[in-house]
């Protein structure tokens, strides 16, 4: 297991590598650069554009930058945002936390909401409730979400109002209220709308995916056989079935747990959150060159890292699985 | 029941009657003093260093933080902010040859931390912007200054090496030398997220992506303001999340709306929307030159004219055919007036007719010009000056893309061209690719181009946009190393010796009599066609008063004035 684990990650650093210099030289071709945005200042002469350009590097060619970058992140600099001049590591720093806050309620919440309802749609087939969770289920992937998003707020903040305070039911963006001391009900409150958006898709994604693998695993013969060995209903579901049934699932989930840190570009904007979704694209926008790489790479690492993750689980989870 | 219903409408009547008085004296209360005032910038600020930020949306906080030694008013004009009063030759401010300005410091001068403000400020702020490698954005007028000397803690005397005609607009924003750092390391300083200045509040708070928020400056420089405790500072996504947040009352302030937002905002009870005309003008700038030239000297230029365009009456045509009016009424809902030269707002403002719409002469002008109609409409050269004979009578139309009003306006363009028999192609580039450098092979920069359109405007001091777009040293060329953006390659004798004058004399009333007479000539010469003047928008909500709208300055500008009712 353990050579297992080294070889696999000696080999994401080669991919880790290739990952950067495509991603480097793509975004270096985009036209324009992180200059462009100072070319109708009337009060910039090409002397101050030339001396920005020297000052930030940039007049440098492209794959002496590439080393330049490559040689420092080796040392772990992930060198400064080229608009507010700041380490990356501090912009991705203040970021991270309230992505991670966001997406892990709507992570708990979206695991917590789609795997019973996908387990119990399965046992409970062409009941009621299966029909009414599979229809829903169909229409959350359907609905784009962040038209789903808007419909939230003109519901629940532009229409809906506390009838004790005449202001809106639920606030309609950013973390907390402004100016306001701390209080719970404060962030949870301003949590409801946009892990409501979060969670439509991707937990209806989840029922879907349960109650398939739950159908499959609930025919097969050995849950005949537990049952007939006169195993209780809830042993067999838990023990026997769902341990099968959570197998795909498995590579499901880890697939998603990079998008905590990645953030969600939709959600952010629409409800104004300070996440990093937003930070990425803003920094897009800005051709914020050493923002943006340090943001891909380190998405690239999570997602290599939780492919891993994945793999390792699947091995605990199944037996017949051994690593070499 | 009658009897009872009597004194209640005599009741009423009272009621009404007080309410009439009371409204009038209700407008005219005094400022109160405290509350919050939030404000939805759609772009989160970069940096707060006002020498080294890009984006307008950080001057719009900046300018509630720092101070500088003048101001723009509303009008465009200079008044002191730091400085008791601006510097002229009458007052003695200005010396004879223009290059020694002396400005007196209001006394008893503070920063927000309680430390006195003096001319050793303005001296390293001069000292933090001209250090090689600081990092600051433009240097531009500051590395034309000798020295700055201090004879006194409140008298700065600024020495240019030559004279500088816009030195007015120089230290719009002093920074403190014992709240900052070594120069050499500006682009490290803590003040660049946590400016300090002498401004009417100070930044206790910035959220990264989420808000910034100012505090009431106890040691403000006058008695009694700000009125507000706090300007909350909220970082929103978009515009329209902007808007939004306007509506429900959960802003007061909404920051650069767009002429297409007002229509929905308009009808919505407490908010008021300003709109100002701006210095913007989109225009179109007219390639002078043969498009085929890379980066064309004057004397090419002159050898070399646009097959075309190089006819001033195909220019004058192109003008006469465009229907401004309509433009101003359909696509922009009568929030833009009708363009008419680089100048039309501020103090070196000069006032030129609108061109008339009259397709008619337009057809004549062109028909003189030796252009004939084609089978198709289209006509095609026989005789004209620059082309040879059959060439058809077609350009290309630029602007950036993603721009719903500019493809609309494109649209607009081509039927009035059409109907002249002028055909106009469109080929929209991402703005990065038309704004960009000459290093970058920009076509814009390099000359390979028919028509443009977009906006620009001048600074209240419009020295170096005249200068930039109409002197006939400005063309970018090889040798310039791409400098200027004489973009239309435009040369005129009359004008150059204008912008000279204009940039030689101190004195605000002969420059603004240069400008004029520049601005004559280039509406007559047409290198470009001013289509429209863009308002300035922002929203307000009601209880907001105090507020005035000033295109020269950012909203803040007079923030401490603001108060809340209520």
């Amino acid at each position: 297991m353990t050579r297992y684990l080294a070889r696999r990650l000696l080999e994401a650093v080669p991919l880790l590598i290739l990952i950067s210099v495509a991603v480097f030289f793509l975004i270096n071709i985009i036209p324009g650069g992180p200059t462009a945005a100072y070319e109708n200042n009337p009060h910039l002469t090409p002397q101050d554009l030339a001396r920005i350009e020297r000052e930030l590097g940039l007049n440098q060619p492209i794959y002496v930058r590439y080393v330049r970058w490559l040689g420092a992140v080796a040392h772990g600099d992930w060198g400064y945002s080229l608009a507010s001049r700041r380490p990356v590591l501090v912009e991705i720093g203040e970021r991270l936390p309230n992505t991670i806050y966001l997406l892990g309620v709507a992570f708990a919440v979206t695991l917590a909401l789609g795997i019973p309802i996908g387990m119990l749609s399965a046992l409970r087939q062409y009941s009621l409730f299966d029909h009414t969770s599979t229809t829903l289920a169909f229409m959350g992937q359907s609905v784009p979400i962040f038209w789903f998003g808007l419909i939230l707020i003109i519901v629940f903040h532009v229409s809906l109002r506390n009838p004790l305070t005449g202001l809106p039911l639920l606030p309609g963006g950013g973390m907390y209220t402004l100016g306001e001391p701390f209080s719970v009900w404060d962030r949870v409150s301003h949590l409801i709308l946009p892990v409501s958006m979060l969670t439509l898709a991707t937990a209806a994604q989840y029922v879907r995916y349960m109650r398939a693998s739950m159908l499959e695993v609930v025919h097969q013969d050995y849950i005949r056989t537990a049952r007939a060995k006169g195993a209780g209903g809830r042993r067999v579901v838990w023990r026997h079935a769902f341990k099968n049934a959570a197998l795909p699932l498995v590579t499901v989930i880890a697939l998603d747990l990079p998008t905590l840190f990645s953030g969600a570009l939709f959600t952010e904007t629409i409800f104004s959150w300070p996440g990093m979704g937003r930070l990425f694209y803003d920094s897009a926008l800005r051709f914020d060159y050493a923002l943006l790489m340090g943001i891909i790479m380190v998405n690239a690492a999570l997602i290599i890292l939780s492919n891993l993750a994945a793999d390792v689980v699947y091995g605990c989870l199944d037996p017949r699985i051994r690593y070499v | 029941m009658r009897r009872r219903g009597v004194p209640a409408i005599g009741w009423l009547v009272v009621a009404i009657l007080i309410g009439l008085l009371t409204l009038p004296a209700a407008s005219q209360q005094p400022p109160r003093r405290g509350g919050t005032v939030t404000m939805a910038l759609y772009q989160e600020p970069e940096l707060l260093n006002p020498y080294m930020a890009t984006q307008t949306a950080s001057f719009e906080v900046i300018t509630m933080v720092v101070e500088g030694l003048l101001a723009n008013d509303e009008k465009g004009g200079y008044v002191p902010q730091l400085a008791t009063e601006v510097p002229s030759r009458a007052n003695g401010g200005v010396s004879q040859d223009g290059k020694t300005i002396t400005y007196h410091l209001r006394s008893g001068l503070r920063w927000s931390d309680g430390r006195p403000l003096t001319c050793d400020d303005v001296k390293f702020t001069w000292q933090a912007i001209v250090t090689p490698k600081s990092g600051a954005i433009s240097t531009t007028g500051y590395d034309q200054i000798q020295a700055v000397d201090c004879p006194t803690p409140q008298t700065v005397v600024v020495r240019y090496k030559t004279f500088y005609a816009p030195f007015l607009s120089r230290f719009r924003w002093i920074l403190p030398r014992h709240a900052t750092g070594d120069p050499a390391n500006m682009t490290r300083w803590d003040y660049n997220r946590r400016p300090l200045g002498s401004g009417p509040f100070r930044l206790t708070e910035w959220a990264s992506g989420d808000h910034i928020t100012l505090v009431r400056n106890d040691n403000y420089r006058i008695k009694g303001q700000p009125y507000l405790d706090r300007v909350i500072i909220r970082i929103v996504p978009s515009r329209e999340v902007g808007k939004q947040l306007i509506k429900t009352g959960d802003v007061d302030i909404v920051w650069d709306l767009i002429e297409s937002d007002v229509p929905e905002l308009r009808g919505v009870p407490g908010i008021k929307i300003s709109a100002p005309p701006g210095p913007g003008a989109e225009r179109l700038v007219l390639n002078l030159a043969d498009p085929s030239l890379d980066g064309p000297s004057p004397e090419m230029v002159k050898q070399h004219p646009h097959p075309i365009l190089g006819d001033p009456r195909v220019r004058e045509a192109i003008e006469l055919g465009i229907n401004k009016r309509e433009i101003t009424s359909k696509l922009l809902f009568g929030l833009a007036t009708v363009g008419t030269n680089e100048l039309h707002i501020g103090w070196a403002r000069c006032v030129t007719p609108p061109s008339s719409y009259n397709p008619p002469k337009a057809r004549r002008l062109l028909e003189e010009a030796g252009w004939v109609p084609g089978p198709d409409g289209i006509r095609v050269a026989k005789g004209a000056r620059y082309a040879k004979d059959g060439t058809r009578l077609r350009l290309k139309l630029q602007t950036t893309t993603g721009n719903k009003l500019r493809e609309q306006a494109e649209q607009l363009i081509i039927e009035y061209m059409r109907a002249i028999g002028l055909e106009f192609y469109i080929e929209n580039v991402p703005s990065a690719v038309l704004f960009g450098s000459w290093a970058s092979g920009a076509f814009r920069k390099h000359g390979h181009f028919d028509v443009l359109m977009y906006t620009t405007n001048p600074d209240a001091d419009p020295h170096a946009q005249v200068e930039g777009y109409f002197a006939s040293w400005n063309m970018p060329t090889a040798d310039n190393a791409g400098r200027g953006f004489n973009y239309a390659r435009y040369a005129s004798d009359r004008v150059d010796a204008d912008i000279k004058k204009a940039g030689s004399v101190p004195d605000l009333d002969l420059r603004r009599a240069a400008y004029c007479d520049a601005m004559k000539q280039i509406v007559s010469d047409r290198p470009h066609i001013y289509l429209y003047d863009r308002a300035t928008m922002n929203g307000y909500r009601e209880r907001l008063q105090g507020w005035v709208a000033n295109v020269w300055e950012n909203v803040g500008w007079n923030a401490q004035s603001w108060w809340v009712s209520r």
